[in-house]
């Protein structure tokens, strides 16, 4: 009855490629997209959830990849932000980060674009505070969060070249 | 080295067979937001890891006559999107709000959040306040309802044998009582709370005609504030009413200082939140 | 002086690379064969080793190396911190690459293993016996002071260095003065937390070259590399890579030694990352000061004397303490104009944590004293905290507390007013619990080294034949826009498109060195260098250009790849044409310049007089903050900064550097609190660490004023590290204002607040 493994065969469909492997009872899906698959945008800056380096969207919600077990990943979708890079909406929102100088050191914004592109997906005019709030499990330790709020804000309205 | 294992059930039916079965330690495991960062701490032995977390049997939430039931599968997102919750369960709703973070909120689960056993949980203290009962099951004793007055024993302990699952939490929504939440962490998001408060309110005209009392991480488990209560039934409300359940609910708990707050920072806070929390129910 | 592309807030060049996810960083990285690193430390802050035993690590299959100590061929060294001129034993401290007999401090590094992999690595840790005597230990700086305390390390006292200064004489002016407030301040340790723990992975070439790349503010560090292993400095080479933030925590060397050590062991490429709880132990922190304050002044708000004692805990090693403490003492009061002053400084051995460089280096930590005293006297005198600074503060011409007279411009007056008038008044309120006020504090930082460290940095440019641009030069980015200020820098001397220009940076064998991502020098030091390299370009390019159309060379201007006259804009040739016929003639279009900062001698003494730092930057912070009268919670409500930059070379990135440091700072004063017990790190993760989230801060305001008066290109000044200056007394002095009870410890908690209003009712 008890058909408990140590190791795991899964299939992922990652970034929409069937990815196969054999994970360790406790990997993560972080472990898996990072250390198995070499899935390397996504970033490891705490491994515990406390920082949102590593977002991905898995099953359709935002969610921290080190919180997600990888073989409870198997036969599930994952879209890490390269896979999102024909994505109409991370499109406008790379291009806004980029005018809007919302990018310093950069380990963040993986997670942090992925992040921006769910609050815009599920409140597609939020206010500043709901953004704010929004990429609240996502520390940024550069910016102060000034320019990455207003890159996020300028696509929620849609006015292009109003700055910070 | 540690040694751990994996095994995902079809059903409930299954799970709760191999939680009988093994001789193992199981840990059930859903959203993880608790049990991989301890994992990664070193701080859970060997187990099995007994995944649930496709359990489509445990993700609803159902209305049966006045009684709210969430699977235990139900993620804190789901609570803040749900007009049941928002309409039934005005506490909840408010602290599923305040619960971590917008991504955790997507995986923690209401159940994990009871089986974690913390003392500062954000779920709880509403659930306490609106006398929720947990439904747990085992292949011994089949289904058995706790109320979650009971449920937990320690930090980190509740009576949950292993050989049981939690399937739901379910409790009466009463539209004549009115609730509230109110959290204080050491930042917006991500915070544990420093305390936290529930309160659920029938006024007639203006005297409180019944309330409950819930505080977190004022004790070793959350807990009711039964003297106040029993002191403000009755009561009309007036500023000296609750400057006395202010003082009375200090005296209730029993806080601890740790790294986020001292115990007599946390007693003073109890007063605090617990007027304003019943000031907001009143409006 | 006008400009086209300097100024500009341009996209950096490599934020699209950092948006699409393509910048590789160093845990990014792998090679095949690779070895997996992990670090034994020390459970104990104060303890003996009397034996290590690693035969049972060695045995465990998949292992490749277990180091100890004694496998370290030079495991005792003179650091320098990559400053390569010598500097005397007094500013220099003890690099020590793995604990022998004696443990300082919890966390410190035992032992290394290089394994298959991580979980082997991991296993082998558990599988080396460490035999530990513990000692007692000393944990408090003032106690470790005391004659009879404990010695933290080999020698018979903890006192790191002193210094002090003297000017006019405090204890006749304090006499004079109508009021006097006298203070003791705390402020805590603080962690960098950059995202990116350290990480990097080592490998031998096939020339037998040690090569490391590495997440690091100092490539620098190859020098004290090649040391550790006993080989030549030509014979380790480190790549720098894209910075996932530094802040002066990836300034002392990190996993370096470890790498280098393993690979040169197993002859295998090696990887090492820190888990973030490693990394909270593992590196420096800023250093906790305890600061006693004592301020005099008339009735009509003039200061006549300040007094101040500083006390930091350098905790177990040394590092960059006697150099932090150097610019607490310059800083001990501050920018103001007072004639009388006495400040005595001193770093402390622990066994804590051990201190070295944080964003605001030693400028940080006296700035929250000496902001919060004079706001106490304009409160007692019932003086605006405007009028008060303005009236004391430094102006052009004054003479700074070491007798140096400040003959540039200074935008103090101008700062503080401009950021207290975009304040505001204050909001209107109805809410019983909410208290508003409004706070102000102003600052002043050096950027670039201490003058007696001789610091010069080095940059290559070349135009290629086909017109288009490289720069190479060896400046470590770090996300502030390090390297895109140098691209901004040279498309504006030769009329080149930022997309025609490509820099290659942070490399020892490839790149000219640049000196260290620190010390806000890079867009001084570098900045200086690579306009001083285009500018010998420029000139060779317009003397042929000149001759080639018959011209006056200073009517040449460049522009869109074009050279033309600008008195006969007809008269014009392509840039590409102009580099062609100086190739034909033997001339190829590259120049790499040295920029030579001024230099001092060497302080001989603890007293500290004349130049210690080429110049400041200064600035002003006006908050509002909401506190909750009932909790102490404190909401800030409105920030606005105000710095006098000299001039933004990229507007977006300075307004960045600002609000960053702001945040930073906005952490420091309100949620950020690294607890350390007995020695032992009680903060283990950023679940006990809490840096502001997005949701905790409002937005910020930035005022630039460009005076055109800093020693940079086009008279720019850094601002890195000075940004962060004075926000943590501006919120403390609104706290202040809202609820009049003084925070003299950070960071001012809720509890914190609600305790010290309690206690002053």
């Amino acid at each position: 009855m008890l058909n408990a493994k140590q190791e795991i065969a899964i299939k992922v469909l990652v970034n929409g490629a069937e990815l196969k492997s054999t994970v360790a009872a406790e990997s993560t899906l972080l472990d898996f997209l990072r250390q198995q698959s070499g899935i390397v945008d996504v970033k490891c800056g705490c491994n515990k959830g406390d920082c949102g380096t590593c977002t991905v969207v898995y099953e359709g919600q935002t969610v921290k990849s080190c919180l997600v077990l990888a073989a409870s990943a198997n036969n599930k979708e994952v879209w890490t932000l390269k896979g999102l890079e024909d994505d109409p909406l991370m499109k406008k929102l790379q291009a806004s980060f980029v005018r809007h100088g919302a990018v310093q050191c950069g380990f963040c914004i993986p997670g942090m674009l992925v992040s921006s592109r769910g609050c815009l997906m599920r409140n597609p005019q939020p206010s500043r505070s709901e953004i704010r709030e929004a990429i609240s499990g996502n520390l940024c330790r550069c910016t102060g969060y000034q320019k990455i709020v207003a890159a996020v804000w300028a696509v929620a309205t849609e006015t292009p070249n109003e700055g910070a | 080295m540690k040694e751990y294992s994996y095994v995902a059930p079809a059903s409930v039916g299954e799970c709760l067979q191999i939680l009988h079965q093994t001789d193992r330690a199981a840990r059930i495991t859903a959203g993880c937001t608790n049990l991989l960062p301890n994992l990664k701490s070193n701080k859970i032995p060997d187990c099995v890891l007994v995944d649930i977390s496709g359990l489509q049997e445990l993700k609803g939430i159902q209305m049966e006559g006045q009684t709210i039931r969430i699977g235990a599968l139900v993620t804190i997102d789901q609570l803040v999107h749900s007009t049941e919750i928002e309409q039934g369960a005005a506490a909840l709703w408010q602290a599923c709000q305040r619960f971590a973070d917008p991504l955790v909120r997507n995986r923690a689960t209401i159940g994990g959040n009871l089986a974690n056993a913390s003392p500062a949980a954000d779920s709880v203290t509403p659930l306490l306040a609106m006398k929720a009962s947990v439904t747990v099951e085992s292949v011994a004793d089949g289904k058995r309802e706790i109320p979650i007055e009971s449920f937990f024993v320690a930090p980190g302990k509740s009576v949950l044998r292993c050989d049981e699952l939690i399937t739901a939490i379910s409790f009466v929504s009463e539209p004549e009582m009115n609730s509230c939440f109110l959290k204080f962490g050491l930042r917006q998001a991500m915070a544990i709370s420093v305390i936290n408060v529930a309160v659920a309110l029938k006024l007639t005209g203006n005297r409180i005609a019944d309330i409950r009392i819930a505080l977190g991480a004022v004790s070793p488990v959350a807990m009711r504030a039964k003297q106040t209560e029993s002191f403000l039934i009755g009561q009309e409300i007036s500023p000296a009413v609750l400057d006395k359940a202010a003082e009375l609910v200090k005296s209730e708990i029993c806080p601890i200082s740790d790294l986020r707050a001292s115990k007599e920072y946390r007693t003073l806070m109890a007063g605090v939140l617990l007027r304003r929390a019943i000031e907001a129910v009143l409006g | 002086m006008e400009t086209t592309i300097v100024g500009k807030g341009l996209p950096k060049f490599d934020a699209w690379p950092k948006v699409k996810g393509n910048i590789i960083y160093a845990d990014d990285y792998s090679l095949p064969g690779m070895l997996y690193a992990k670090v034994l430390r020390s459970k104990y802050p104060a303890a003996n080793i009397l034996a290590i035993d690693t035969a049972r690590a060695q045995a465990l299959p998949g292992v490749h190396a277990v180091l100890t100590s004694a496998d370290v061929p030079r495991n005792n060294l003179r650091a320098k911190f990559g400053q390569s001129t010598d500097i005397g034993a007094q500013f220099e401290g003890l690099y020590r690459v793995l604990a022998e007999k004696k443990v300082r401090f919890a966390g410190e590094a035992i032992a290394l293993v290089a394994a298959d992999t991580e979980k082997l690595a991991e296993a082998a840790l558990e599988l080396i016996d460490v035999t530990y005597e513990q000692l007692p230990g000393v944990f408090d700086p003032v106690a470790a002071l005391e004659p009879g305390a404990y010695c933290v390390g080999d020698t018979d006292t903890n006192v790191v260095s002193r210094f002090k200064i003297r000017k006019g004489d405090v204890e006749a002016a304090f006499q004079t003065a109508d009021v006097i407030v006298e203070n003791t301040y705390r402020v805590p340790y603080s962690d960098h937390a950059y995202l990116e723990p350290e990480s990097g992975v080592a490998w031998i070439d096939e020339n037998e070259v040690i090569t490391l790349r590495v997440s690091t503010q100092v490539i620098e560090h190859f020098r004290t590399i090649a040391e550790v292993l006993g080989l030549p400095h030509n014979r380790v080479r480190v790549i720098g890579t894209w910075v996932g933030g530094g802040f002066g925590g990836k300034e002392d060397i990190t996993v370096e030694s470890f790498l280098a050590l393993l690979t040169w062991k197993t002859r295998r490429p090696v990887k090492l990352t820190y888990t973030r709880e490693e990394s909270l132990v593992a590196h420096g922190k800023r250093h906790p000061f305890q600061i006693k304050h004592k301020l005099g002044a008339t009735k009509d708000g003039r200061l006549v004397a300040a007094e101040t004692e500083l006390i930091a805990d350098s905790g177990a090693y040394i590092y960059l303490s006697p150099w932090v403490l150097l610019y607490a003492t310059v800083n001990g009061v501050g920018p103001y104009n007072i004639p009388n002053v006495k400040i005595d400084t001193v770093a402390v051995l622990t066994n804590n944590p051990f201190s070295s460089a944080f964003r605001g280096f030693g400028a940080v930590q006296p700035n929250f004293a000496y902001e919060s005293q004079i706001d106490e006297v304009a409160r007692q005198l019932g003086i605006d905290p405007l009028t008060i600074r303005q009236k004391n503060c430094l102006q052009q011409g004054d003479e700074l507390a070491t007798g140096v007279v400040y003959d540039r411009h200074v935008g103090l007056s101008e700062a503080a007013e401009k950021a207290w008038q975009a304040l505001g008044p204050k909001r209107e309120n109805t809410d019983k619990n909410i208290k508003i006020g409004h706070g102000l504090a102003i600052g002043m930082m050096s950027y670039g080294r201490l003058t007696f460290l001789h610091d010069t940095s080095r940059s290559y440019v070349k135009i290629e034949l086909d017109g288009s641009v490289l720069i190479r030069c060896g400046i470590p980015d770090l996300g502030a826009g390090q390297a895109q200020a140098l691209c901004q820098i040279v498309g504006e001397e030769l009329g080149v498109p930022q997309e025609r220009i490509m820099i290659y940076i942070s490399d020892t064998a490839l790149t000219p060195l640049a000196g260290t991502s620190t010390a806000t020098r890079q867009l001084y030091m570098s900045g200086n260098a690579t306009l001083k390299a285009v500018r010998e370009v420029k000139d060779r390019l317009l003397d042929k250009a000149a001759m080639l159309l018959g011209v006056e060379r200073d009517n040449l201007r460049l522009h869109n790849e074009q050279i033309y006259d600008k008195t006969a804009p007809e008269k014009q040739l392509k840039l590409q044409a102009v580099v062609g016929r100086c190739s034909a003639d033997g001339d190829e279009m590259y120049s790499e310049a040295q920029f030579n900062a001024p230099f001092t001698d060497v302080p001989i003494s603890e007293m500290i007089t004349g130049h210690t730092f080429a110049d400041f930057t200064f600035g002003a912070y006006a908050v509002a903050v909401a506190v909750d009268v009932e909790t102490g919670a404190v909401t800030l409500e409105k920030v606005v900064a105000c710095y006098d930059v000299g001039r933004s070379i990229n507007i977006l990135n300075v307004e960045g550097q600002i609000e960053g440091g702001g945040v930073t700072s906005i952490g420091y004063a309100l949620t950020e609190n690294l607890v350390v017990e007995q020695g032992c790190l009680k903060s283990h993760s950023f679940a006990e660490y809490l840096l502001p989230t997005a949701a905790d801060v409002p937005d910020i305001e930035t005022i630039l004023i460009e005076s055109g008066s800093g020693i940079g290109p086009y008279g720019a000044k850094g601002v890195g590290e000075p940004s962060g200056n004075a926000m943590a007394p501006a919120i403390t002095n609104a706290i202040c204002d809202a609820v009049g009870a003084r925070v003299t410890q950070l960071p001012a908690t809720a509890e914190r607040v609600l305790f010290t209003m309690l206690s002053q009712d």
